[in-house]
């Protein structure tokens, strides 16, 4: 087998892993030490993992695990996403233009994190980091089929809510 | 411009039916500047996933404080031979060595020249006395020889009055 080198095989998954995590905690801060967290914890783990290819997945894995640790020791949840909101409306530093569009992508963005929590990491492991039913199966424990009936109702409420803000404005 | 196909592609995108390919066609469509207008509601979903996917939050200064993190503890323990594990006494001793020696070069040459001064203090008179000493010698050498030459100038005197004498005879 091939020595799994940290540089090569674990650093480079660091802003996959950084989103997830995020995706999953809405709080940057926790999502930087999670990701550390984890690098740690499998780079801790390299003798025991058998094939190189399962590295990113189990990653993932890992990195998903302390998420959802770290978020039920946090109470407010909703806190957490008023803040998220707040900041992201700051930074006026962008010409009109971007900003507009700047503007339609935070909402899509919050659109997301409004998400229930097992819809919005199914949308993030397959719309944003492209992976297939079976890895995101893998990955979140569940079957394909949960997989794919969370992804779906996921994808609808993002339907309606741009329908919405179509139909009623903001 | 048909977009039935990317309309197809939306509704089975929905109902979970498009394959990872399919939905990279979409949001690469959704790149594009001229877009359908009952298709424009969504172009900011599939924008958003794409540029998530690109974005790098997690920067060098991350890199530095993790690599620092891991490649502390990985040092695995290898042999090391005796020669390297006194390697740092080797140069501690080196060090004292120098330390020593120079210190005690520099003690040794302070007290010699104090010796030396000391000396100095004594060798006037003595260098005096040895001088006058000298000189009186000399002045003996000088003074002497000066009345030998006048006792041997007295005594060829006296050969010449003898010789006069003789001649006169």
């Amino acid at each position: 087998m091939e020595e799994l080198r940290f540089r090569n095989d674990i650093l480079p998954l660091k802003n996959k892993l950084y989103r997830l995590a995020l995706r999953i905690t809405l709080n940057t801060a926790e999502a930087e030490d999670i990701v550390q967290e984890t690098m740690i914890k499998v780079w801790n783990q390299r003798n025991q993992l058998e094939a190189l290819d399962s590295v990113e997945a189990y990653c993932l894995t890992i990195c998903r695990n302390l998420a959802l640790d770290k978020k039920d020791k946090k109470v407010s949840h909703v806190m957490e996403l008023t803040q998220e909101v707040q900041e992201s409306s700051l930074d006026p530093s962008t010409p009109h233009e971007n900003l507009v569009q700047d503007e339609r992508l935070k909402l899509v963005h919050e659109l997301f994190n409004q998400l229930p929590l097992n819809y919005r990491e199914v949308m993030q492991l397959r719309d944003i980091e492209g992976k297939s039913y079976k890895e995101i199966a893998r990955i979140l424990a569940l079957t394909e089929e949960q997989v794919k009936i969370n992804l779906f109702r996921a994808r609808q409420r993002i339907r309606e809510q741009i329908k919405n803000i179509e139909n009623y404005g903001l | 411009m048909d977009y039935k196909y990317i309309e197809q592609l939306m509704e089975r995108y929905f109902n979970c039916e498009t394959s990872l390919q399919e939905e990279q066609i979409l949001r690469s469509f959704f790149q594009q500047e001229e877009i359908p207008a009952e298709l424009l509601p969504y172009r900011d979903l599939f924008r958003y996933e794409e540029e998530e996917a690109m974005e790098e939050k997690l920067g060098d200064d991350f890199d530095a404080k993790i690599l620092a993190m891991v490649e502390q503890p990985t040092v695995k323990a290898k042999p090391i031979p005796l020669r390297t594990r006194l390697y740092p006494f080797f140069k501690a001793a080196a060090a004292i060595a120098i330390v020593l020696t120079v210190g005690n070069a520099a003690q040794h040459s302070f007290s010699s020249e104090d010796n030396d001064f000391q000396q100095s203090n004594v060798q006037p008179e003595m260098g005096y006395q040895q001088s006058t000493s000298a000189l009186e010698m000399t002045a003996e050498e000088l003074s002497s020889p000066a009345t030998k030459t006048k006792e041997k100038e007295k005594s060829v005197d006296t050969l010449a009055v003898l010789t006069d004498r003789d001649t006169g005879l």
